[in-house]
This record gives C-alpha cells, structure tokens and sequence, in this order.
C-alpha cells in the first residue's frame, strides 16, 4: 500500500508498473483504518478484525465492493 | 503453561520490546525476556503467523519480518514517535505506529511513483490531513497471500 501525491502519480505508477488501478482512499479513511486495526495492538485481546468485521469496518468507511471483501473469490 | 497463553505472552514481549526499543525483537530476545526456551519463542512465531498476527522472515523463523504495523526490516515508512524511529510495512501501516502506540508520529514518507517527500503526521491523536492518497494494488481476499508486496 503505497502513498501519493495525488491520483496522477497513481495513474503514472499503475502505468509504470502494467497494473490496474484499484481503490484510493483518502487519509482520512487510512486513519480510521489504522485505528480499527491498530488501537488495541499492544493488548493482551489484540487479535486480526475477522472478516465479517473487516467487511463492516470497510462499509462504515465508504469503501464497499467485491475489492473490500476478504471472502471475494473475483481475485483468483 | 497452555498454548494459548504462551502465544499471548510471546505475542505481547514482541510488541513490548518494539515499543520500548523501536526495534522488532528475534526468538531470542524474546525468550529471555518472558524467561522461556527459545524453541518455545519459535514455534509460537509460526502460530502466530497461523492467526495473521505476526509474518516470520522467509527462511528464518527465528526473526519477524512484519509485526504488523511494525516492519522488521527497514523501509521507506519511517516514523519517529514517542523519541524513537519506527519502521512501517507500508502506508496504512505508518498511520498504525500512531494507534498503537496511542502516540503523535511523524512519518517521512514519499510518493509511490516520483519520490517526492510526502510527510504524514499524527498531532494530538488525529491525523494532520493532506490531500494524499493511498493506492491499495491488491485486493482485500488476497492481502497475506503476500504480505510484503501488499
């Protein structure tokens, strides 16, 4: 997951690289993402959101669709 | 001492050790800390990595590549906080220092194509917002398939 300036410079790496471009998220969204993930990380109860959290984290983030969810099969 | 707490302790002497240090620990650091057999530290890395917690070093199980967001290894995610310099797995990941920590953070990062210095801050607890972005390549489903190129 990489960092830009702006959705040019994605569209300028995608290119580069012969990949499709995907999803961006502002950084806003990231840290809530990071929050989600993260807060609780140095506890005894840390643990990996399962996917149906992840589908849930994702969703109250905007970010829905086959891309956001961890039980897809459109990927293979 | 039941697996499960054994896991929990290696899980948290890791973290504990990143926190306190800014450096991801091995097997053996671990187990001095916790007071364990080294063998023991090992093998709870590979469960670890079963539970998506932890990604072992490929080829030496003995060492963490990614206890996630903290990267083992150098990168190009740098954050300093609480004094001390972090390294991130990525950009998600650098915001993710910040939330484990419950710290303010400075990362020194760059744009993904032109290398441009792009700075990200945490200040006060929330995010000092630019008008990045953050470009995911791979899908969720298939974010472990491999982790160091997610």
């Amino acid at each position: 997951m990489l960092l830009f300036r702006s959705e040019e410079t994605v569209d300028a790496w995608c290119a580069a690289h012969n990949l499709r471009r995907h999803p961006l998220i502002n950084l806003e969204q990231l840290w809530q993402l990071a929050v989600h993930w993260y807060a609780n990380r140095l506890t005894v109860e840390s643990r990996r959101p399962a996917a149906d959290e992840m589908v849930s984290i994702f969703a109250s983030l905007g970010l829905t669709g086959p891309f956001w969810d961890p039980k897809s099969d459109q990927w293979k | 001492m039941p697996v499960q707490d054994l896991d929990t302790k290696v899980k948290l002497a890791v973290y504990e050790i990143t926190a306190e240090t800014g450096r991801v620990p091995n097997s053996s650091q671990v187990s001095r800390k916790i007071d364990i057999d080294e063998t023991e530290a090992v093998a709870a890395f590979g469960r670890l990595h079963a539970k998506r917690l932890l990604l072992p070093e490929p080829g030496d199980p003995s060492r963490i590549r990614m206890a996630p967001p903290f990267s083992g290894v150098p990168t190009k995610f740098p954050v300093e906080a609480n004094g001390k310099q972090y390294y991130a797995n990525c950009v998600w990941d650098a915001y993710g220092i910040a939330a484990a920590l419950h710290s303010d953070a400075i990362s020194r990062a760059s744009d993904g194509h032109t290398g441009e210095r792009l700075t990200l801050e945490v200040k006060n607890g929330a995010p000092v917002l630019e008008p990045y972005v953050a470009h995911f390549a791979v899908p969720a489903a298939h974010w472990w398939d491999d982790l160091v190129f997610t």
